[in-house]
């Protein structure tokens, strides 16, 4: 007869989750009956050999791989597992978890480098912008109007009576130090190093 | 049903609005004004980290610290009514709220980390911005309007087939607080009504992602664009004339990428993107460079005027 281990708790890892600071309250994420609905709709699963019901099954089977699985990161956080799961658990907060894990593990910096840059901009202007590396291949994919609309951004929103994109400097001095306080700036350190 | 306010609001910006269609920000406060929607805009407000976040680089924590501060010049201003353009910073506020009056600890280290900044001025007051009475769309405030909408109507659009894309941080995420549906999102729709036209209703498809992805758009290309396609060729099954948008990062993928992915396939994609602020700003006879902003798309919209008159 096997030895059953009564040591070791399979859901650690879901209640880990659980705990998250991401994790929305009354998550049923212990719920899960496997139903596949999640897969049924997503358009990872649709795409690639992500699939949302087998990851939430390792999770709930303590399988602690999942955190070190590519096919996570295909998740496109559209939220339409969330949206249609029938025992309210959500497969795409659970990604997002699981991301973090990893981040934290320090196993997926390749996976979250070109994105710095959303930081950086935030730092310098307190603003969101699309990075200046994906420039390039934006410019290439959607055209060189692209790049000129770039350039003649604040003449284009000064003819819609719009102000040139800009925050107070006091203002950006608080954002910087606000995410000095989070820490923020240590993480993106970590991330690019 | 959510109160939905027409005064004390503060007009959320947005980055991609700002920076790829600033027109959708012009034609809100042009429509706004005409059907009496009062509202400030702080230059003060900050990013919501919307597309740093869902690319994983931000934390939570930074995030929400972020939002308590927005929510501050929402109150100090007394327009704690905050109304957004893009459905992801509709998303992030609605989680920050909820963290910040449900998580006591969370409230707690987001205050220290004011106080250290010597900004105790932002202290987060549990229940002071509530996810579903604070925090809105600004096509609900609309929506809220829609008779007033209909009657500054001045353009027959009724020659067209016309199609929704509701966003998914709009009617995904904190999905019980869609007015008019999230299994088969409406509101787009019913606001298209009330200016006299009326949409396909649902279509194959209707309820599916834009594709963009946040990461994937950029790193993940192709993936982004299988995606994007499969919703263009349902919509082009329909012969589709007009996909109406309520968010600036589906409205990039589809119009950013239509000719892309229709030289990819070769399909002569003919759908315009417009947000539907934009067309209702169009239908109510404002300007298309001065207020609707056509100069920064990337499928003209020129035809489209032309059709009209």
């Amino acid at each position: 007869m096997d030895t059953l281990k009564i040591d070791e708790n399979p859901l650690d890892l879901a209640e880990k989750i659980l705990k998250d600071i991401k994790s929305s309250e009354g998550m049923g994420l212990l719920k899960c009956i496997q139903c596949g609905m999640c897969t049924s709709m997503c358009p990872g699963a649709r795409n690639s050999d992500y699939n949302p019901r087998d990851m939430i099954e390792r999770v709930l089977e303590g399988d602690e791989t999942i955190i070190e699985d590519e096919n996570i990161w295909n998740c496109f956080y559209c939220y339409t597992c969330h949206s249609i799961c029938p025992v309210g658990n959500s497969a795409c907060e659970v990604n997002q978890i699981l991301r973090q894990m990893a981040i934290n593990k320090g196993i997926a910096n390749d996976k979250v480098r070109p994105f710095t840059g959303f930081i950086d901009v935030m730092m310098d202007l307190g603003l969101g912008k699309i990075p200046s590396i994906f420039h390039d291949d934006l410019t290439r994919d959607i055209g060189e109007e692209w790049k000129e609309k770039n350039l003649h951004l604040d003449e284009i929103r000064e003819e819609l009576g719009l102000k040139p994109l800009s925050m107070p400097k006091e203002s950006i001095k608080e954002i910087r130090s606000l995410l000095k306080l989070t820490k923020l700036d240590k993480r993106v350190e970590k991330i690019n190093e | 049903m959510r109160n939905i306010p027409d005064k004390n609001v503060m007009l959320f910006k947005s980055c991609l609005v700002s920076g790829e269609y600033p027109g959708v920000e012009s034609s809100t406060k042009y429509v706004f004004d005409k059907v009496g929607i009062e509202y400030i805009a702080d230059d003060r407000q900050s990013c919501c980290t919307g597309l740093g976040h869902y690319s994983d680089v931000y934390d939570q924590f930074s995030t929400t610290v972020i939002g308590g501060r927005n929510f501050n010049i929402a109150k100090k201003t007394n327009h704690a009514k905050i109304a957004m353009m893009c459905s992801t910073c509709y998303a992030i506020h609605k989680k920050v709220a909820k963290l910040l009056n449900n998580n006591e600890k969370v409230r707690e280290d987001v205050n220290n980390v004011y106080e250290e900044a010597n900004l105790s001025e932002m202290k987060y007051e549990e229940g002071s911005i509530d996810s579903s009475n604070n925090i809105f769309h600004v096509i609900e405030l609309l929506y809220n309007k829609k008779d007033e909408i209909g009657k500054n109507i001045k353009i027959d659009l009724s020659k067209f087939r016309i199609a929704t894309h509701h966003a998914c941080h709009y009617c995904k995420i904190q999905y019980e607080d869609a007015i008019k549906g999230f299994r088969d999102p409406t509101i787009l729709d019913d606001l298209i009504k009330s200016c006299g036209v009326e949409t396909v209703g649902w279509y194959d498809h209707k309820r599916a992602t834009c594709g963009a992805g946040f990461r994937q758009r950029f790193v993940n290309r192709d993936l982004s664009m299988k995606v994007t396609s499969d919703k263009l060729l349902s919509l082009n099954e329909e012969k589709i004339d007009i996909l109406v948008h309520m968010c600036p990062n589906c409205q990039m993928q589809f119009d950013r990428y239509q000719p892309f992915i229709g030289k990819e396939l070769n399909i002569d994609f003919n759908i315009f993107h417009l947000n539907i602020v934009q067309l209702i700003a169009f239908l109510m006879g404002a300007d298309p460079y001065k207020v609707m902003g056509i100069q920064t798309h990337t499928v003209p919209i020129e035809p489209l005027i032309e059709k009209v008159k």
